[in-house]
């Protein structure tokens, strides 16, 4: 480089810097001095081990009861005569009709 | 930070903020969010200095990256997709600068510029560097990673297309 040779674009040059340093924004220290927001150790490791137990909790096999453990006794009902509600007027009840029935269909309900 | 690191960066503030404008191609706005960005990389320690350039160097390493991904995010925001999402959002970019901003400019100094924007922009990066910012090529080398003898190809042909860029003109007068 020969500096001789290079004057004209050395005066170009430093003139525009000139301007420029007279046009830049004024020099801010809490552009630097911000907080450098880390995460702390021992909040990551929490946040780690927290999310392997609520994996493993989900694909943990689980134990699962017989069903006729599981269902509450819905169909038990104590030992009794069938049809015990039924009127007896019911049950002796022959429609006028019966007789076109034939003698198989005919049947009374005990 | 550490206080030397802020110092030395205070000391270089006016340098690095004509820089950051070179690498916006003379848009002060736009040079003062890359600026702003920058120095936020080193708050936040996304950039750290190791040791192996100047300081100097690395900083305006730092900067022209930054001004490279504003400059992508600009061109994003002028594309298509781009253009559309703005529409949708309402945000509007005008790069363009202030009127007042237009009349503070200096001729001489729009008219270097206007010359260095003709140039490959490698050529005017290293005229830059190195007239502007006073840099060696080995400097300017490093701020642009890339071989010294590239930068000084660029160098030289960037001096003389330059030079014939800023001269003036011929008249041409009407014959009588």
């Amino acid at each position: 480089m020969n500096p001789k040779s290079d004057d004209d674009l050395i005066a170009i040059f430093a003139h525009a810097r000139r301007w420029d340093r007279g046009d830049a924004p004024a020099w801010r220290a809490e552009l630097v001095d911000r907080p450098v927001l880390r995460s702390r150790p021992v909040l990551r490791w929490a946040l780690v081990t927290a999310s392997v137990v609520a994996i493993f909790l989900t694909l943990m096999p689980r134990h699962e009861q017989p069903l006729t453990e599981a269902l509450p006794p819905l169909l038990d009902s104590p030992p009794g005569e069938l049809f015990a509600s039924v009127e007896p007027a019911l049950l002796s009840f022959e429609a006028p009709s019966d007789f076109l029935l034939t003698s198989q269909l005919n049947r009374s309900i005990p | 930070m550490e206080r030397a690191m802020a110092d030395q960066l205070e000391a270089l503030h006016p340098d690095a903020f004509g820089w950051a404008l070179h690498c916006c191609a003379g848009e002060h706005g736009r040079a003062e969010d890359v600026l702003q960005n920058a120095y936020l990389k080193l708050a936040r320690e996304r950039a750290r200095h190791d040791g192996r350039s100047s300081f100097k160097t690395w900083w305006f390493g730092v900067i022209r990256f930054t001004a490279h991904e504003e400059f992508r995010r600009l061109r994003y925001r002028e594309s298509l997709l781009g253009r559309l999402l703005l529409q949708l959002t309402g945000d509007a970019h005008d790069p363009r600068p202030s009127p007042a901003g237009k009349m503070e400019l200096d001729e001489r100094r729009a008219e270097l510029r206007r010359c260095l924007a003709q140039l490959p922009a490698r050529q005017a990066e290293v005229l830059h560097l190195v007239f502007y910012q006073d840099l060696t090529l080995n400097e300017a080398a490093g701020v642009m990673r890339v071989s010294i003898g590239s930068v000084r190809q660029h160098y030289e042909r960037g001096k003389a297309r330059l030079r014939t860029l800023l001269q003036p003109a011929p008249c041409h007068e009407p014959q009588v």
